[in-house]
């Protein structure tokens, strides 16, 4: 019942992160508000993110000890360190995830201003008005 | 237009329900998440802090940090380059921009939040401080770094910022051109951190490469891992203060240019500046 149950949840964390994608992929594309098409951008790079990390999560293996993964003595032994490799969970999706989170920020800020420059020279920041307009600022 | 939001709908949904269906197949692997990690993942654990294995060690017991810093350094060189590019699109686009207008105001207390806001902003803002200075000092060693002390740090300039007004920090000296020299200086020294090793290389004519922080079996130098007995894992204490420092600085320059008055923007839009 455990095992199923534990199966059954993260079920529903990758189906609402695929139907999160989904969601997302379709507000970048048909939404006409610069706005929106931004908002939907986040939420694509933070599902990204987010399933990014569950695949590198571990499952704890049936009737383990639930101990962190941490160093308790000062070296290590060998042991310990082996002990360590096969608990922790994956490093690598961590570290790649923290820079992606950083740098989307950056991406989300030069995108942002660039919409205010948008919307300071169109007076709109929907993309059917702004392809028509030909470079005069909307009435 | 109601036909092509169907069609960007049912596009969509097949590209989503192909994507499943591969990670259905095994694509991510057959168990999400996994019971048993990559054997690339083990060793990393096993080597990031191995006194045993002296020459694929990084020292650190924090593995994100030096899989950033030391394993993968390389890359984070690169996203670092992005978000320098980044920041410095956002500052191109604002070109010949003042950050504030230059008009004299005499007293503070009428600009900003109420002084409720500021009170409170005075207490909170060392403890925020003391947190992103731990943070990013101890990045090698507990969760955190240099990417997360620096957004920390972020935040207490940006509530200066907001809280108490752009007049006001552009008075105090916390301007575009200020922010910018720091995150640059902070580039530079994340520049030099990668290459150090290898100067030392060069003065002592032993072998090294870029992004060096142990000694490895070919090239016998690099920094200490610890001194007198504190550890400090090389170069990857250097890497987080400076990374601290151009992340807070960088944010914050961003954000002051946010905050520009609109009407300043126009009056360089419409070309009044430069009669």
């Amino acid at each position: 019942m455990n095992e199923f149950l534990i199966t059954y949840l993260v079920g529903i964390i990758v189906v609402s992160f695929f139907v999160n994608m989904g969601i997302s992929l379709y507000g970048i594309f048909a939404k006409p508000n610069l706005i929106k098409k931004l908002i939907a951008l986040t939420i694509l790079s933070d599902t990204a993110n987010a399933f990014a990390i569950l695949i590198g999560y571990r499952r704890w293996p049936p009737g383990s000890m639930t101990k962190p993964a941490v160093f308790t003595d000062f070296p290590p032994t060998p042991d310990k360190i082996e002990t360590f490799a096969s608990v922790a969970v994956d490093p690598l999706p961590q570290a790649l995830v923290l820079t992606a989170i950083v740098i989307g920020l950056a991406v989300i800020i030069l995108l942002a201003v660039i919409i205010m420059q948008i919307y300071r020279t169109y007076g709109t920041v929907d993309t059917r008005v702004i392809s028509k307009l030909r470079g005069r600022k909307h009435e | 237009m109601k036909f092509e939001q169907v069609l960007i709908a049912v596009i969509v949904v097949i590209f989503i329900l192909a994507l499943s269906y591969a990670v259905a197949l095994g694509a991510m692997g057959h168990d999400v998440p996994p019971l048993n990690i990559r054997e690339l993942a083990r060793n990393y654990l096993r080597l990031a802090f191995n006194p045993w294995k002296q020459n694929l060690t990084v020292m650190s017991p924090e593995v994100v940090t030096s899989v950033i810093w030391d394993f993968r350094g390389l890359d984070t060189f690169f996203e670092t380059a992005v978000l320098y590019l980044a920041i410095i699109g956002t500052v191109v686009i604002y070109r010949g921009v003042y950050t504030a207008s230059k008009e004299v105001v005499s007293n503070f207390d009428t600009l900003g939040m109420s002084p409720i806001a500021k009170t409170v902003t005075r207490i909170t803002l060392p403890l925020v401080l003391a947190t992103a200075v731990s943070i990013a000092l101890h990045g090698h060693l507990t969760p955190g770094g240099g990417f997360q002390g620096g957004s920390t740090a972020a935040v207490i300039l940006i509530l200066i910022l907001v809280i108490f007004s752009l007049h006001f920090s552009v008075r105090k000296g916390l301007t575009k051109n200020t922010m910018l020299t720091l995150r640059s200086l902070g580039l530079l020294g994340i520049s030099i951190t990668s290459i150090i090793v290898l100067i030392l290389g060069l003065i002592t004519g032993c072998q090294a490469f870029i992004f060096q922080n142990q000694p490895k079996a070919y090239s016998p130098i690099g920094l200490p891992a610890s001194i007198n007995g504190v550890l400090i894992s090389g170069t990857l204490l250097l890497f987080n203060i400076f990374e601290c420092f151009a992340v807070a600085t960088g944010l914050t320059l961003t954000f002051i240019i946010m905050l520009t008055p609109e009407s300043e923007i126009r009056s360089v839009m419409s070309g009044d500046r430069y009669e």
